[in-house]
């Protein structure tokens, strides 16, 4: 029992000359922390996270860090779970941090927001979900492209580059289909799209025929579907069959191998509206961020979701760069008012007031005879 | 006026699949009076059997028209052994027990299956990667129909005649119906029951069989969980026509197919599964034993 006691003074001890040490040295140093699923079943997500920060940090550092200072990476765990994610929010702001990066989940985000928050320290997110830029906070920066922008860069995509005069709309039963196909009827609706056919398939029954010979009477030149590969990639097939001649276009969720599959060699000429695979990106700042991630851990970032983050927290070391600053709110407000089109790894780079992104990486692909993907909007 | 040729050729396509699985559930009921939930999932099954053994016909080197023929004769005996194996380990036990048992088992049946194929080929969707027929369109002044539709219309319904005529015409096809009326009298008569009842699940899992294989070619895709969207539909369509009446399944597939069509191509795709039920439930309101079913009185 004795022992055990004196095990824990000297741990406790350890700990806050640890504690002295790191921040005493902290003086020289900007610290940026990382909250990402390291561990569980999103670790490849949160180790991109943390391989992309790093490699950011030591670029800088290499060239003489930031306002004179290292920059110094503190990592945190959050395992993709609520409970850690408070923890890691407290651990980062503890060890004063000025910007957290991560986490990868809209749930592990949203839970330490507001420890954030009232910390003053800035945090960049991937997560997707609207909740995330709802509370109000000016320290937090979504920097993947909301849903709705998918509704928006599908009717730019069919009005001004492809010029549809009729087009049909299809979804499945499911809450996120049944919202894309809105968002995407209602922003062509406000610019003027013709929507001639718009209805609802069930997931699953292999047989669209039927919906398809009814949309062929009303000879539309474009199909836009809004669910999934499974179901996308028959009604392609079936389309074809039925010699029906619209363009095809599917919904991110179409994005998938297995729909060029499905689809055989009506594939070809199908049109997908996604965020690009990493190595789709066509920008600058992408292709050198790529190939010097490659270059350091010999493997491409797991997903575009690690380059969404690395590029908030390019946004906000060029922020400290250009303001001379570390005030968190200079900086906030820099970014919410001033920054504009910053050449990011996913395309220009800007925020709304609430902290959402205002500019999307969508695009849109033609798929080749040989399944690959052409990129045909926006062009370059 | 092609548009509404066009809705009937694809009415007729899926009606011919409902009818052919349709068949499996009416036969069953009509000498068990059960309803074997499990049937769907051995159509699913079959589908995933057909592709694997396609595959492997196709690498040793078999193709053309005996690669197709081959394919479908040899899962339709897989099928059968399949069905016959759930009628003797599922069934059979629970002959003798209340009717509930029975259904229980059945959609315990049913799970078994599904969860199996999910365990064996993997929950998503799963491609039918190869063209047993060759990919020809043929356009008729503007209606579309496919090889492999024709090929599902004449097969399904030679099959039906064929079927049709085994129990009508045939010694075999006379004690099928004896036992379906009244198993105690045809055992009496000297009919091996079990054995009709065997045949019986080897019959509706051959021609499942073939049902399956069809949604693979023409689909190109299948899933672990299908069996249970096709059930139900067949299901349906042989209650419309009278379930337990052969002429009835067939009838009642062809009719669900081409109903559904019509209903997605001149009301509205997201309500045709509703008006299906509609057509159901009117369709039971003033003919309750289906269009074909005999006015029986109920055995009390």
């Amino acid at each position: 029992m004795r022992y055990k006691n004196l095990g824990s003074v000297f741990a406790v001890l350890l700990v806050s000359v640890f504690f002295i040490a790191t921040t005493t040295m902290a003086k020289g140093v900007i610290k940026i922390g990382v909250q990402a699923p390291i561990t569980g079943k999103f670790a490849s997500e949160g180790q991109g996270i943390v391989n992309s920060v790093k490699l950011i940090a030591d670029q800088y550092n290499a060239k003489g860090g930031l306002l004179g200072k290292k920059l110094k990476v503190v990592t945190c765990d959050d395992e993709g779970t609520a409970v850690k994610a408070a923890i890691c929010a407290r651990n980062l702001v503890n060890n004063g941090v000025i910007a957290v990066i991560g986490s990868y989940t809209s749930t592990c985000a949203e839970s330490a927001e507001a420890t954030y928050y009232k910390a003053k320290v800035l945090q960049t997110s991937d997560g997707t979900s609207d909740t995330l830029v709802k509370h109000g906070y000016w320290t937090f920066f979504r920097n993947s492209s909301p849903n709705s922008a998918e509704g928006k860069f599908t009717s730019e995509f069919f009005l001004k580059a492809k010029k549809y005069k009729k087009i049909a709309i299809l979804s499945d039963f499911s809450t996120f289909s049944v919202d894309l196909a809105k968002a995407v009827s209602e922003n062509l609706k406000k610019n003027g799209g013709n929507i001639v056919y718009s209805g609802k398939i069930t997931s699953g029954a292999q047989n669209f025929t039927p919906v398809l010979t009814k949309i062929k009477s009303y000879k539309p030149d474009a199909i836009y579907f809004s669910g999934y590969y499974t179901d996308g990639g028959l009604l392609r097939a079936q389309q074809e069959q039925l010699g029906i001649k619209a363009d095809f276009i599917g919904g991110d969720s179409s994005d998938n191998p297995e729909f060029v599959k499905l689809a055989g060699s009506a594939a070809a000429g199908a049109y997908i509206i996604n965020v690009p695979m990493p190595q789709y990106l066509p920008y600058n700042a992408a292709k050198k961020f790529l190939s010097d991630y490659k270059a350091r851990y010999h493997e491409d970032p797991p997903s575009i979701w690690t380059l969404y983050n690395a590029d908030g927290l390019r946004a906000i070391l060029y922020t400290i760069g250009k303001l001379k600053t570390t005030n968190t709110k200079k900086i906030a407000d820099y970014m919410h008012n001033q920054l504009k089109n910053f050449p990011g790894i996913t395309g220009p780079v800007a925020w709304h007031k609430n902290g959402e992104r205002a500019t999307s990486a969508y695009m849109a692909y033609e798929i080749q005879p040989d399944g690959k993907y052409k990129i045909v909007y926006p062009v370059k | 006026m092609e548009i509404f040729i066009q809705q009937m050729v694809n009415g007729l396509t899926i009606g011919s699949i409902y009818a052919l699985v349709a068949l499996g559930y009416t036969m069953v009921y009509g000498v068990l009076k059960l309803i074997n939930f499990a049937h769907g999932d051995l159509v699913a099954l079959s589908a995933y059997t057909g592709l694997v053994i396609a595959m492997q016909l196709a690498g040793a080197g078999i193709g053309g028209v005996l690669l197709v023929v081959a394919v479908f004769l040899i899962n339709a005996v897989v099928i059968s052994i399949v069905g016959v194996l759930l009628e003797r380990t599922a069934y059979r036990p629970l002959r003798q027990a209340p009717r509930m048992s029975a259904v229980v088992s059945a959609l315990g049946a049913s799970l078994v299956f599904e969860n199996g194929m999910m365990l064996i080929w993997g929950p998503m969707p799963k491609i039918f990667s190869i063209d047993l027929v060759p990919n020809i369109n043929w356009n008729i002044h503007g209606v579309y129909i496919s090889f492999i539709q024709l090929l599902i219309l004449i097969i399904s319904f030679a099959l039906m005649v064929a079927l049709y005529i085994f129990v009508n015409k045939t010694k075999v096809g006379i004690a099928v119906r004896a036992s379906s009326i009244d198993q105690d009298a045809a055992r009496l008569m000297g009919i091996n029951v079990n054995k009709i009842i065997m045949l019986i699940f080897i019959i509706g899992s051959a021609l499942g069989s073939a049902g399956g294989l069809f949604i693979g070619m023409y689909y190109k895709s299948i899933y672990f969980n299908m069996g249970w969207i096709y059930g139900l539909n067949a299901f349906v369509a042989a209650i419309i026509g009278g379930i337990g009446n052969i002429p009835g399944a067939m009838l009642g597939g062809i009719l669900l197919g081409v109903f559904n069509a019509l209903i997605a191509g001149y009301i509205s795709s997201s309500w045709a599964t509703g008006f299906t039920y509609l057509l159901l439930i009117v369709i039971l309101v003033f003919r309750p034993r289906g269009i074909l079913g005999e006015r029986v009185a109920e055995k009390v």
